[in-house]
């Protein structure tokens, strides 16, 4: 049982190292850090307690947007789906990526305190 | 039954509607003469002295210096102005010997003024001008004029001109129409909660409307439309204020008060008692000043009592007795009839002239009397009644000689009996009250003294009982007897006896301390809200650098995958694009820090269009190079399967 897990994982592994394009592979870095930092503020916050609640949220909130910020960019750029975004090019999906960026970093500055 | 029933309630409600209202505000001699003192200022020009002049001449007070003030309208008359017209000819009118010079031009351009196309306000001061000055007019033109106008303009003010001038106008013209307009009018007044009845743009309109109504009323000798209740309404709201705001308002006050007082229809009858209604042997006659709105005294009138009864028992101790006049106050004397002292109901009436209206008053009058303490016995009586009880009797307002005693197997008992001084009746006060007071700790205990069947006060003090009023506190007590009545002329505070108790159970005589009613209280420390409790610095710290420690993994995943950026073209919109974005990350940080919302949107709006021109540009030519690129590779990939 273990081993065929390890098995598909290890060719999961080979397939996203040989495959991937190295923009994606960038994406993904930058998805594994808005990630982890996620991770660590919740930590933070089920550790020690949730004073001050709407400093966490808005932290936390910052993350998980930037996460799906940066999946939509992922999905948009990837140009394996090319014919589903016919319209959008990659230049178009970045400046889109900034913009709502921008309205996201707005509110989180508003709501951090 | 029923029928009895419904018909006996339909005539109560039949008298009780007859009721008829009385003057509830009216001006006193007093404030006739402030009212008087208003109008007397000096005048500053033509406007203010017509309404001092002609307001004073309505008070039925002549104008001291006649020739001096004559002079002045003389010279501050502009005669190409109707107003200033109107207000010379009505002053001098009021002034005697005082002729104001009237030449064709000054004439004609009063006759012109009245048409259907100047105001009701030019009209009244042109037809009162001719009219005054003695011109003829043409009484048929004015009608029409002031019909067109009254029906052009509805409002209240309109139409009391036009009354006013239509009582200027000859009899013989047709009036009916603007005679109408009176009960309209009145039908217009406001009845504030059965008292007050007047306009809504005020006391001076509602003033002069009074004046105006009757003057055209007197004018054509017809009655005006308003009923008793609804003058008396009237006079309530213009008399009931006693000061004035302006000098217009004063000339309508003293205007409405003279039409009040002398026309041919209504005159309300002001009905007050000369000091309090209060009467007894040193004091017999009831005095009742009548006079009209203007505190003149109606010396024509005959004041009679029509019934004169007990507020309790209803019944009529005088009926329909008359009262004399005597230096223009009447009077009566009511101490003749020997009435008891207490409260009565007397029903007034005024009569003498069919104009009076409020001429039914209802008065309370007090009698008073003296009261006499007779029979005071102060007796210490056995509680087991083994010994006969001591008796002993005080006269007022001596103090018994010896001190009583009274302890667990005595009482101590008082009994008394109040007369009235002259007539012998008994009295019930409404308070009587027995007060020991001792004079070592200064406590004092007050008892009620309750009158028995017979009229007959008694008092007993059991000290086994009342105890606790006492607080068990032995001593010598001075006793006093406390009677007081509104119809008494004499209270009486009188030191009966000193009387000596003895308790059981007797605590140490301490000093009784004041009620701690009005010493300081203690003081309330006010909590403010704790702030939360924080995690110690270390620990934030610690989880900082750990939630930022991620973008270091980030830099050196991005260092191992061979991000770079060798592509970056060296052009103006790039530079500017990398700038902007970078202003607007700092603009996050300013706004966290330093800004609001609206500040940061305004510095995001400039920043950001920038940031998104430039970006734009960019991106635009970075993807003409890619797809230039792509052609490119996709050229060589055919070329190379070629």
């Amino acid at each position: 049982m273990s081993n065929s897990v390890f098995s598909v994982i290890s060719r999961f592994v080979e397939e996203y190292r040989s495959s991937t394009p190295n923009k994606l592979k960038v994406i993904d870095a930058y998805l594994l850090y808005i990630l982890l930092t996620g991770v660590f503020q919740f930590l933070y916050c089920v550790l020690v307690g949730t004073f001050p609640f709407n400093s966490f949220l808005s932290g936390f909130i910052a993350c998980v947007g930037s996460f799906i910020l940066a999946v939509c960019l992922r999905i948009q750029i990837n140009p394996q789906n090319k014919r589903d975004f016919l319209t959008v090019s990659p230049e178009r999906a970045f400046a889109d990526f900034l913009f709502a960026h921008t309205v996201l970093h707005l509110v989180v500055v508003n709501f951090v305190g | 039954m029923a029928h009895l029933c419904l018909f006996s309630l339909l005539v109560l409600s039949m008298v009780l509607e007859t009721q008829a209202l009385t003057p509830t505000h009216h001006l006193t001699t007093t404030d006739v003469a402030r009212l008087q003192a208003v109008l007397s200022q000096p005048f500053t020009d033509l406007k203010s002295a017509y309404y001092s002049v002609v307001g004073l001449s309505k008070l039925g007070i002549l104008v001291a210096d006649a020739d001096e003030t004559c002079q002045f309208i003389k010279s501050n008359l502009d005669p190409s102005s109707v107003e200033s017209l109107f207000y010379a000819a009505e002053a001098s009118q009021a002034l005697s010997g005082c002729e104001i010079p009237v030449s064709n031009d000054t004439r004609d351009l009063l006759l012109a003024t009245v048409s259907e196309d100047s105001t009701a306000s030019q009209i009244h001061q042109s037809v009162s001008a001719l009219s005054s000055l003695g011109l003829p007019l043409a009484s048929q033109e004015v009608v029409s004029a002031l019909k067109a106008r009254i029906s052009k303009e509805d409002n209240v003010l309109t139409i009391i001109l036009a009354l006013q001038t239509a009582s200027r106008l000859s009899q013989q013209a047709e009036l009916g129409d603007i005679l109408e307009e009176i009960e309209d009018l009145a039908a217009r007044l406001d009845d504030l909660s059965g008292v007050y009845l007047q306009f809504e743009e005020g006391l001076e309109t509602t003033a002069l409307f009074v004046s105006a109504a009757y003057a055209l009323s007197d004018h054509v000798d017809m009655e005006p439309p308003l009923k008793e209740d609804q003058v008396i309404q009237l006079v309530n709201s213009i008399f009931s204020k006693k000061s004035w705001d302006s000098l217009s308002e004063a000339f309508s006050v003293a205007s409405a008060a003279e039409s009040l007082s002398n026309n041919r229809f209504h005159v309300p009858v002001i009905v007050s008692a000369q000091g309090p209604a209060a009467i007894s042997h040193s004091q017999p006659f009831l005095r009742l000043q009548v006079t009209d709105v203007l505190c003149q005294p109606l010396s024509s009138a005959s004041v009679l009592v029509e019934s004169a009864s007990t507020s309790s028992s209803k019944s009529a101790i005088l009926s329909q007795a008359p009262f004399t006049l005597r230096d223009e106050v009447f009077e009566l004397n009511f101490m003749a009839s020997q009435p008891a002292s207490g409260y009565y109901q007397f029903s007034v009436a005024i009569a003498g002239d069919s104009r009076f209206v409020a001429n039914h008053v209802e008065l309370k009058v007090k009698v008073s009397t003296r009261v006499a303490i007779n029979n005071m016995d102060l007796s210490v009586v056995d509680k087991d009644q083994s010994t006969g009880p001591k008796t002993t009797r005080v006269e007022y307002p001596t103090k018994a000689k010896a001190p009583f005693m009274a302890d667990s197997h005595q009482n101590f008992a008082m009994a008394f009996q109040l007369v009235d001084e002259t007539t012998g009746v008994e009295l019930t006060p409404h308070q009587t009250f027995v007060r020991l007071h001792n004079q070592k700790t200064g406590q004092e205990v007050v008892f009620v003294a309750e009158p028995d069947s017979k009229n007959l006060y008694k008092f007993e003090l059991d000290t086994t009982e009342r105890k606790t009023e006492f607080d068990s506190i032995s001593g010598t007590y001075a006793l006093y007897l406390m009677m007081g009545d509104a119809t008494l002329e004499n209270p009486i505070l009188w030191n009966v006896a000193d009387v000596v108790l003895k308790f059981l159970d007797e605590e140490a005589p301490s000093t009784i301390q004041a009620k701690t009613l009005y010493t300081p209280k203690p003081e309330i420390q006010h909590l403010f809200r704790e702030p939360e409790k924080k995690p110690p610095t270390v620990v934030s710290n610690a989880f900082t650098a750990l939630v930022l420690s991620p973008f270091l993994l980030l830099l050196i995943l991005w260092v191992k995958l061979g991000a770079n950026i060798s592509n970056f073209t060296l052009s103006p919109s790039t530079f500017l694009f990398h700038i902007g974005h970078a202003a607007m990350l700092g603009l996050m940080y300013v706004y966290w820090t330093h800004l609001n919302m609206f500040q940061t949107m305004k510095y995001l709006a400039i920043i950001g269009s920038l940031t998104f021109l430039a970006g734009n540009r960019m991106l635009a030519q970075k993807a003409v190079k890619r797809i230039a690129a792509e052609q490119s590779s996709r050229l060589a990939k055919y070329r190379s399967l070629r």
